[in-house]
């Protein structure tokens, strides 16, 4: 009975060692899956010490040693594996075997033996995907408790001679058993306590990135003005907790949240050299507060201490900063700085996809004015001359030309919004064909067939325009029979679907001015809308060119 | 007064410069036409001394039209045109002016008096025609473009001049002499123009007289006169 509590006490001095193992960065990588191999060195040379201090801390009896050497390898092979358990229970089992007796060799070799089946039980577990149970506590004391029992008889087969062996084991099976398998248990309890820790923080801090990235992503979309700065500082100062948060751009402070924002004042240029160097070397600087502590520049009061500043970028370029601090009372957490690392990574990425986004839709909108450009002073020349002429015999017919003349450009001018409503076009187009009707005169015959409830319907602006344009300027201008354009807007299948038609059947695929106007159009609607929508182009040659434009009934931006 | 035929597609165009003539005191209208069309024909019949020609015009354009008539029916030409980059051209053309739309009254009167002196030294007016690629050809309700390419041979008669190809026979109002001088077809025959490209073989007859068979089996005459030529033509 006393050997039972001298085992214990001598396990209790391992449970001390293994709380302080669990509190080291060593004890890190057990929380991952897969052990590097450097790891497992580590491992090695830990386990083995636990060995060979269960052999220094066992209670000698009878030329033999009660101890609880078996903890170490048994751990070992459960938590790295048979190579790693049988070179810690050959370690500890040589170390036994140098210190002599007559249970010498079959304690060395019942040592490396328990390291043995530690690492069977791993790969037991690995094979039958149970991993989950490596860590259990449970299965390190049955573990234990067989392993200890083979323990016994091998010195029972081994050692001689017979008598002693058997008289020994009677007296320290029950003990070395018991104290053991308690021992790795509770061993393997507070590094399953350990690492749950771990994980909880890491699932708490993923959870707050994911919803710092969700809060944020609605409105980066815009890029990072003074007003989305101050927003997202604040996003980011309730999200992290940290004492306050600084968004720059390369010069100034755009934003600043949290303690000390009486004298941080947004707008005022940056100061800290450190801002400037993360800036300047486009790297991550971290003052945690005691190797390195924040000076505020501008307040001898300033509460803030540490500090970690991360750069912004877009591509290779550091358009600003983000900072996070934290006051002289609080450590700055390793977390917030995987966190505030991380946030600004994904802002990054964010900014450099709103930036391509937005690239994108101005090149469209430059195309879109590069073509209005080129179309309008033809269209206003040849307008001109027409009403020139007709001024001479009738002044109304002018007058009311060049009311339509007006009305024409000023829709042109007027409409800078991204999206217009169909009736909106069509009054545009329709005062852009009363002009051309008048030139062409019996030339050109128009027909309109608009279902009604489609006047409402959301089109990107100045869609039917350069289709109809297409159609009289490269079709119906180039006829010498009469030209007929027609209009023509419907519902099908829950969808819209304009369609604009000539009788000239003269479109030609890749001819230089047919295609630009009608692809331009095409690109704007499945910019705005999503790709299985646009445009489609029909031609039977010398007889129609019909350009149908397919869109949805309301109007999702994508 | 000098006989002025006006050509261009917008009726309102036409108006304005007809109004513009008349004021003038010089002119008389003797003809406005929507196309190149209508001008061959407007040309053939009044034989006008002057063609205000503009020069954007659907099928056949204002310099496809120049060399299209025929040489002794040839007026002055005066181009019309809205846009400055024709102007260029109307001059390698060798017109005798041009006019941008819409026409200033003072820039008319130096054309009139241009003209008045070119109608008094009788010059005859020549213009560096194109070569022509299309014919074109009147069918009951439109304009046909014929390939000259296409074409096997072109004969004239009483009725007038038609164009033979695989599609059919076709009239035209574009005379021999002009498809003779603007196109490859080769003269074989006072009536008869063939395409050199599409002759199968030529059968001789007595007399120094001959015979094409072209390719899809018509045949042509050929006349003692332009046998020797297209004997040259050919080496044989």
């Amino acid at each position: 009975m006393e050997l039972l509590f001298r085992l214990i006490q001598a396990m209790s001095v391992f449970l001390v060692v293994a709380y302080l193992y669990c509190k080291s960065p060593w004890f890190k990588p057990l929380t991952t899956d897969s052990l590097r191999t450097r790891d497992k060195i580590y491992l090695y040379f830990f386990f083995s010490a636990i060995s060979i201090m269960g052999t220094y801390l066992g209670i000698p009896i009878q030329d033999a040693i009660a101890n609880t050497r078996a903890i170490g390898p048994v751990l070992a092979g459960i938590i790295g594996g048979p190579i790693l358990g049988t070179a810690v229970g050959l370690t500890g089992g040589l170390h036994r075997y140098f210190l002599g007796g007559f249970t010498a060799f079959s304690c060395g070799l019942s040592t490396t033996v328990e390291g043995t089946i530690g690492g069977l039980v791993h790969l037991y577990l690995r094979r039958t995907n149970k991993t989950d149970l490596v860590f259990s506590p449970k299965v390190a004391f049955i573990t234990t408790f067989f392993a200890e029992m083979v323990q016994m008889a091998i010195i029972l087969l081994v050692s001689r001679p017979y008598a002693d062996a058997l008289a020994l084991v009677k007296v320290i099976a029950i003990p070395m058993i018991l104290s053991s398998s308690v021992g790795t248990a509770l061993f393997m309890s507070i590094g399953r306590d350990q690492k749950n820790v771990y994980e909880r923080v890491a699932a708490i801090s993923s959870a707050k990135a994911f919803k710092i990235a969700e809060r944020t992503l609605n409105f980066l979309g815009r890029g990072i003005n003074r007003e989305t700065a101050v927003d997202l500082a604040k996003i980011i100062h309730e999200e992290t907790g940290v004492g306050a948060v600084a968004i720059t751009d390369r010069e100034k402070v755009m934003a600043f949240i949290g303690h000390g924002s009486d004298h941080h004042k947004p707008g005022g240029p940056i100061v800290s050299p450190l801002t400037k160097t993360a800036i300047a070397e486009n790297k991550v600087i971290f003052a945690d507060g005691e190797r390195e502590r924040y000076i505020c520049p501008l307040s001898n009061a300033c509460p803030l201490n540490s500090v970690l500043v991360v750069p912004l970028h877009i591509d290779n370029d550091v358009i600003g900063t983000i900072k996070l601090y934290e006051p002289k009372n609080k450590q700055f957490l390793n977390m917030n700085k995987t966190l505030g690392e991380g946030i600004t990574n994904l802002l990054s990425n964010q900014l450099l996809l709103s930036r391509y986004e937005r690239q994108k839709n101005l090149l469209v909108q430059t195309e879109l004015k590069l073509l209005q450009a080129q179309i309008n002073p033809h269209f206003l020349f040849n307008s001109l001359n027409t009403i020139i002429s007709i001024t001479r015999n009738n002044a109304a017919r002018a007058r009311e030309l060049l009311t339509h003349l007006s009305n024409f450009f000023r829709k042109n001018l007027k409409r800078g919004n991204e999206l217009s409503t169909l009736e909106e076009e069509l009054d545009q187009v329709n005062s852009y064909l009363q002009i051309e009707k008048a030139r062409f005169d019996d030339r050109l015959i128009i027909r309109m067939d608009i279902d009604p409830s489609l006047l409402k319907l959301k089109v990107p602006t100045f869609t039917l325009q350069p289709l109809i344009e297409n159609a009289i300027k490269h079709g119906i201008s180039n006829m010498l029979e009469q030209g007929t354009a027609k209009i023509h807007a419907y519902r099908e299948d829950g969808l819209a679907f304009i369609e604009i038609e000539d009788n000239a059947g003269s479109f030609r695929e890749n001819a230089a001015n047919d295609g630009l106007g009608i692809k331009i159009v095409d690109r704007r609607i499945k910019s705005l809308f999503g790709n299985e929508f646009g445009t489609t182009v029909t031609c039977v040659p010398d007889e129609m060119t019909r350009v149908t434009i397919r869109i949805p009934l309301e109007a999702h931006k994508t | 007064m000098i006989r002025a035929l006006i050509v261009d597609d917008e009726v309102h165009s036409r108006d304005e410069l007809e109004a513009m003539l008349i004021e003038t005191g010089e002119f008389v209208i003797s003809g406005k036409c929507a196309n190149a069309l209508e001008a061959i024909q407007a040309i053939k019949k009044e034989k006008p001394d002057v063609l205000f020609l503009d020069v954007q015009m659907p099928v056949v354009n204002g310099f496809e039209l120049l060399s299209m008539i025929d040489e002794k029916l040839m007026p002055n030409v005066v181009f019309v045109t809205a846009y400055d980059e024709y102007a260029l051209k109307a001059f390698e053309e060798n017109t005798l002016d041009y006019l941008l739309k819409p026409v200033e009254k003072g820039r008319l009167d130096k054309t009139v008096l241009k003209l008045k002196r070119m109608l008094n030294e009788q010059e005859k007016p020549i213009y560096a025609g194109l070569n022509i690629k299309k014919i074109p050809c009147i069918l009951s309700s439109k304009i046909k473009l014929i390939n000259a390419a296409d074409v096997e041979y072109v004969k004239s008669n009483k009725a007038g001049v038609y164009v033979i190809c695989p599609g059919g026979e076709f009239f035209t109002d574009l005379t021999l002499k002009v498809l003779e001088d603007r196109t490859d077809l080769v003269r074989c025959h006072k009536q008869f123009l063939v395409n050199i490209d599409h002759v199968d073989e030529i059968i001789f007859r007595e007399n120094m007289l001959a015979e094409i068979k072209t390719k899809s089996g018509c045949h042509v005459p050929v006349s003692r006169r332009h046998l020797k030529i297209l004997r040259e033509r050919l080496n044989f």
